[in-house]
């Protein structure tokens, strides 16, 4: 068993009547790091999360959670955050987390120390002696992390955990899985916000109508992704540069499309040297992951024409 | 078990704050004390503490006083009932007893008053004329022409002398009334149970559950907190009732060496709860599949029906106690609580098939809890849904 692994699927499948779910899913996720699970609407994201956390069972596959099957031990080592959001509304919020922390094998007294802990740390003490059905959503929504969290567990799945969050909640909730995997936790972060993904996660996994599309280091994916594009702000009127295949303007920038086998540099050097125009800021076009969504998707293609669909080599070490 | 017992305790401490509950639990016995109360006070007045006769037939040799309730009732002889009605007019007396002339030959007494006497003063009054024809006799002879038929009761299924009057009540009637207890708790429980279910639908907090404890110890922590929410409710209500029934027969004399029937009561816990249990658990099961509320509290309330059809075939129990069909009730887990607490009181049940009944009734209640589960897991991840058969096939299928 490899001890930095904290899940790893294999194959797995599941269908619904006629309807594959998800099919034949493979991936794995390290202690420690943030893992973005992404996928449009009805992919198999949760469908996936289920089978990992053995409320359903897999038709086909294997699931490896920190380092075997699943079992009632395992439980109080995993934080789950679903995406279907509920606590009991007629409890109060100390009571809520001192109850889910006592479900995750905590003793009464550590969880109601730990649950003052977070309460702090998420803003929320004032609150404490509140009703859930009193709280407002984001205050719902962060009691909600620290219900699933509170226990720290060694795998955390975490399922659209910054929506409805107002930037400082983001920030706090943000703070907290962080430091969770600084402490060694294995963060999977099922989300369509992809400009916290491009900010938090190392690695991540795209599905697509329940199989494989992308998966890989991130900085692996935008760079495979990456156009040969500039960007460039000058003084001056560019209608046609060698090299350059097709040259667009907005908000008073140019964006350029090289041809193949030119790199930005050489365009740089072409522009300076130029009479008629004086670049004032020249930057690489990166593609953002939320444009790698888009493509990816809305392109339809088949997992083998994609770039990265492979996993990588020494990833198979399971 | 830890977690089973920690939903059992956050279930029942959420649902007994609720209004409805103390609303429930405390609010209808008040009404049920209240409403009997009135009549009882409109009705009840002092006793008088002096009567009056007037004797026309010459023959009778009246006492000074007879007893009544705690106290003795004083007896004022009259010649006329003219002296008579002067007296009771003046507040000496509460009334006067007319003895005709041809009282000895048949004749009625006449009793004046301006309300009828109490259920004491008529009983002191007959003491009054049995004491007046037959002075000097003794106290053992009154008492045998008061009650000719003073007899010792022996059941014919324990072999044990009965006490009569509330000792053959609570002989026969325990376990009845026993019955009619569990039958209203299934059919309050029941329904409890199923809005509880749909409730825990609707707060969509099952996935943080299912991925903290096993489904069975969850549905079995439902039906435990549920169950014992109820059982709470009737605790308060029979304690009250005891604690009424107590006082009321403070006062009775004879009550000594009244014969408990434990073997009817130890039994209906017995299979009584397990069997109240069972209920819940099936009624978890109908909230399972209900997909709202209202549905939930009608399939249930069907439920709860279940557990009163005993008492509509208490015509086959009586024609045959120990019939095939009466035994097969009795050992069936839905009927066997009232079927069998009925039969007592008709038969000598043999232990053997009490205690079959109780292993059927356990086992029958481990297997609702593990279908339920199956179940349970499948509806609550169908979230807002009624669950259709093919779903419900599928979860087993999944076991």
């Amino acid at each position: 068993m490899n001890r930095e692994l904290a899940l790893v699927v294999q194959g797995i499948s599941k269908s619904y009547a006629t309807t594959k779910a998800v099919d034949e899913l493979s991936f794995e996720v390290r202690q420690g790091e943030i893992f973005g699970l992404l996928g449009p609407n009805g992919a198999g994201k949760t469908t996936s999360i289920r089978m990992i956390l053995d409320i359903i069972k897999p038709d086909a596959g294997q699931i490896s959670v920190l380092g075997g099957p699943m079992d009632e031990a395992k439980k109080s080592r995993i934080g789950y955050l679903p995406e279907e959001r509920g606590l009991y509304d007629d409890m109060t919020l100390m009571d809520t987390l001192v109850f889910f922390g006592q479900l995750k094998e905590l003793s009464r007294d550590v969880a109601r120390r730990r649950a003052e802990e977070y309460l702090r740390q998420v803003k929320l003490w004032d609150a404490r002696e509140q009703k859930i059905e009193a709280l407002s959503r984001g205050m719902s929504q962060k009691a909600q992390f620290v219900a699933a969290t509170l226990h720290e567990p060694d795998l955390i799945i975490v399922d659209e955990p910054l929506s409805g969050l107002d930037p400082v909640n983001t920030r706090i909730i943000k703070g907290l899985l962080y430091r969770m995997a600084e402490r060694g936790a294995a963060i999977v972060m099922s989300t369509h916000q992809m400009h916290q993904v491009e900010e938090m996660c190392q690695r991540i996994l795209l599905v697509d109508r329940g199989k494989r599309v992308l998966y890989g280091p991130l900085a692996d994916i935008r760079r495979r992704f990456t156009r040969n594009a500039v960007e460039v702000q000058i003084d001056g009127q560019l209608e046609q540069v060698d090299g350059v295949e097709h040259i667009t303007r907005r908000d008073g920038h140019y964006r350029l499309l090289l041809q193949e086998g030119v790199r930005p540099r050489d365009l740089l050097k072409r522009l300076v040297q130029r009479p008629d125009v004086t670049v004032e800021a020249f930057e690489e076009v990166k593609t953002s992951l939320d444009e790698i969504f888009v493509e990816v998707v809305e392109r339809d293609l088949e997992p083998g024409e994609m770039p990265g669909q492979e996993m990588p080599q020494e990833e198979h070490r399971a | 078990m830890r977690k089973t017992w920690l939903i059992a305790k956050e279930t029942y401490k959420r649902r007994v704050r609720f209004g409805s509950f103390l609303i429930l639990t405390f609010g209808l016995p008040l009404l049920m004390i209240v409403a009997g109360a009135i009549p009882f006070l409109a009705a009840t007045s002092a006793p008088p503490s002096a009567i009056g006769l007037v004797d026309h037939s010459g023959g009778l040799v009246p006492p000074a006083q007879v007893p009544v309730d705690d106290g003795t009732l004083r007896v004022e002889q009259y010649g006329t009932e003219e002296a008579a009605r002067a007296a009771y007019l003046a507040g000496d007396i509460g009334g006067y007893l007319v003895v005709p002339a041809g009282y000895l030959d048949g004749e009625q007494v006449t009793f004046y008053a301006d309300e009828a006497p109490s259920d004491a003063t008529d009983t002191a009054m007959a003491e009054l004329l049995r004491r007046a024809q037959l002075p000097g006799a003794q106290p053992w002879l009154l008492a045998r022409l008061s009650d000719p038929a003073q007899r010792v009761l022996v059941a014919i299924d324990t072999g044990q002398e009965v006490t009569e009057g509330l000792g053959l009540i609570l002989h026969f009637a325990t376990p009845a009334v026993l019955g009619i207890f569990f039958a209203i708790a299934v059919l309050l429980g029941s329904s409890q149970m199923g809005a509880a279910v749909v409730r825990e639908k609707d707060q969509r907090s099952i996935e943080m559950l299912v991925t903290s404890l096993r489904v069975r110890e969850l549905v079995a922590g439902k039906v435990m907190g549920v169950s014992l929410l109820t059982l709470t409710q009737f605790a308060i209500w029979g304690i009250g009732a005891a604690v009424g029934i107590g006082l009321a027969l403070s006062s009775v004399t004879g009550l000594e060496g009244l014969a408990v029937p434990w073997r009817a009561i130890v039994w209906a816990l017995l299979l009584g709860v397990p069997g109240y249990f069972l209920y819940g658990a099936l009624a978890a099961g109908l909230g399972v599949i209900a997909g709202d509320n209202q549905q939930a509290r009608q399939l249930a309330g069907m439920l709860g029906f279940v557990a009163f059809v005993p008492f509509w075939l208490v015509g086959v129990l009586l024609e045959a106690p120990d019939g095939l069909l009466a035994v097969a009730a009795s050992l069936f887990p839905l009927t066997s609580p009232m079927f069998s607490l009925l039969r007592m009181t008709l038969a000598q049940v043999p232990t053997w098939q009490l205690f079959t009944a109780l292993a059927f009734m356990l086992l029958s209640l481990a297997a609702t809890v593990w279908f339920v589960a199956r179940i349970y897991r499948a509806a609550m991840l169908n979230y807002g849904q009624s669950l259709r058969p093919e779903q419900i096939l599928r979860a087993l299928r999944q076991a």
